[in-house]
């Protein structure tokens, strides 16, 4: 049962003893919460972790090398385990097992990167190994859109992550094709109505928009990372007042923005040679957003936005306390601040709870 | 969305099909290159010559992988195309004829010319003859050892000078198809 279902449970004898719902009432609503619980079960999950297992599996298979195997006999292997795979997805998507099907699919898109890996070691090439990651990405991608799989279009956005990372680290030169490939994937996922995956990619998108501070103007483009970020929130924040219909997109968007303008921010404080003023000035700005950040969501209550601000500020202070202590301010002055700032906070929590509770927990 | 019957088929066979069919064209654009690409003997300077063979897979020096830069040139950027004009020296080894950022327009019959990859520009001030050296990748710096063959291939190498044969395809990628030790052939890279 889930924690929903659990509450609920207590509430609605609660509701019944106290005369707000009859019987009938409270019947209905127990079959409705039952035939729209998610159906997430230990054979499914166990399944896609098979699915991961048999992944790499065949990876080290190519990684051993095999040369008691002629080399003809290893290819026919890697094709047949390939189609293997996806006829075992067909015949559990006909059988109605679609999370059986979607980790067979899994499987078969691993299987996929394999043999990339393994035609490439057997025929010594040598060319450009992200471009490598780019087929099987693509070939994930495919998949995932002609089968319908989501689990496949999840591999495939970390394999553009993947493919986007490594060509960044090798020409130390921003990857904008990634704005393509990460396109593609998230139309595919949008097509597909799967909110986990958009979560997915927007996590990509923000850690990709964070690199563009370290890459972008020889690594010297944290402002721009600030302001992307807070453009995202101040996006997020008018979603509701703008397009009512958009609102679900309000919450994520400010949790996306705010993360991306901290790291931004802090980036700016901690990861260059900072004069002192200007640090103040920077930690003064980034302790505003973190409590403006929960501040909203207390507002909209959604625990989502106070954890993240939560973790935003522990984040700060602590790498305050690292880089001042013994050096500037002391390390008693330092804790008396934020022990202030703290119970500020707790001050500011305390007053706007009241009002916020009921919202927060039909949010979580 | 699910899908159902026939539909849900012809999308399996699809997806199988058309991911085999992506490595089925890797191993048709490699043994292809090696069967039909113009075969270039080059000398390899090998790092560790001891233990060359011993590990999974072994890096492969060449001399073309420093260029001079030609005087006058632009300087290329790094991981840029470039590319090398080999010709047939004495003996069977082939030495550098000309190198630059875009393909020649006109190569001699006993010339080949070979796509790399900048890998680093040096500068000519650390030189005395004052002329900037370009580190060219080719794609055939790495060879994987088929495992159980390093001892075979180390026993027959011994000390004496490696050189690999490379097969180089008309847009001048280039792939590894044998070695030899002193003219002889140590190892064939099969076509399939």
């Amino acid at each position: 049962m889930s924690r929903y279902a659990k509450r609920l449970d207590r509430d609605l004898v609660r509701w019944r003893e106290a005369g707000w719902i009859n019987t009938d009432g409270e019947a209905a609503i127990r079959r409705d919460v039952a035939a729209h619980a998610s159906k997430l079960e230990l054979a499914s999950i166990l399944g896609v972790l098979g699915a991961v297992l048999i992944g790499f599996g065949a990876m080290s298979f190519v990684a051993a090398h095999w040369s008691e195997m002629p080399r003809l006999f290893r290819l026919a292997l890697i094709f047949g385990a390939l189609f293997t795979s996806y006829g075992i997805a067909g015949v559990m998507f006909e059988r109605k097992h679609p999370y059986f099907a979607h980790a067979a699919v899994l499987a078969g898109v691993a299987i996929f990167g394999a043999g990339i890996m393994l035609i490439a070691q057997m025929y010594h090439i040598d060319g450009h190994p992200p471009g490598a990651v780019r087929t099987w990405a693509l070939g994930a991608l495919a998949a995932g859109v002609v089968l319908r799989s989501n689990p496949a279009l999840g591999l495939a956005m970390l394999l553009i992550a993947l493919w986007s990372g490594w060509e960044t680290t090798l020409s130390n030169e921003v990857h904008w094709s990634f704005v393509l490939g990460w396109g593609a994937v998230t139309a595919a996922i949008a097509w597909q109505r799967w909110s986990g995956g958009l979560h997915l990619a927007a996590l990509t998108l923000a850690v990709w928009i964070i690199s563009l501070g370290y890459v972008l103007f020889n690594g010297d483009a944290h402002g721009v990372v600030v302001a992307i970020g807070l453009l995202v929130m101040a996006a997020g924040i008018s979603i509701p007042i703008v397009e009512p219909k958009l609102e679900e997109f309000s919450t994520p968007a400010i949790g996306y923005g705010m993360a991306i303008a901290f790291a931004g921010l802090f980036a700016l404080q901690f990861w260059q040679d900072t004069p002192l003023d200007r640090l103040i000035l920077l930690a003064v700005v980034a302790i505003a957003l973190v409590l403006g950040v929960i501040w909203l969501g207390l507002k909209m209550g959604s625990r989502g936005l106070l954890w993240l601000g939560y973790a935003g500020f522990s984040l700060e202070v602590l790498a305050l306390y690292f880089k001042t202590v013994g050096t500037l301010l002391g390390s008693s002055l330092f804790f008396l601040s934020a022990g202030a700032l703290v119970i500020l906070l707790s001050f500011l929590a305390y007053r706007l709870h009241a009002r916020v509770q009921p919202n927060a927990e039909v949010a979580s | 969305m699910t899908l159902a019957g026939r539909n849900l088929w012809i999308a399996v066979a699809a997806v199988a099909l058309g991911q085999a069919a992506v490595l089925g064209w890797m191993i048709w654009d490699r043994s292809s290159l090696l069967a039909n690409g113009r075969e270039v003997v080059l000398e390899v300077i090998p790092v560790d010559p001891r233990s060359l063979f011993r590990g999974d897979y072994v890096i492969l020096g060449y001399d073309i992988s420093r260029v001079e830069l030609p005087a006058g040139a632009p300087r290329p950027k790094r991981n840029a195309p470039y590319y090398v004009t080999l010709k047939k020296g004495e003996g069977t080894l082939w030495t550098v004829a000309g190198a630059g950022a875009e393909h020649p327009r006109s190569v001699a019959a006993d010339e080949v010319v070979l796509k790399g990859k900048v890998d680093y520009v040096s500068d000519a001030a650390d030189r005395a003859d004052a002329r900037s050296v370009v580190g060219v990748n080719y794609g055939i710096e790495s060879f994987f050892v088929p495992e159980g063959t390093g001892r075979d291939l180390e026993r027959m190498v011994g000390d004496k000078k490696i050189s690999a044969i490379i097969a180089v395809g008309e847009d001048g990628t280039a792939a590894i198809k044998g070695l030899l030790s002193e003219g002889q052939r140590v190892y064939d890279e099969p076509l399939i």
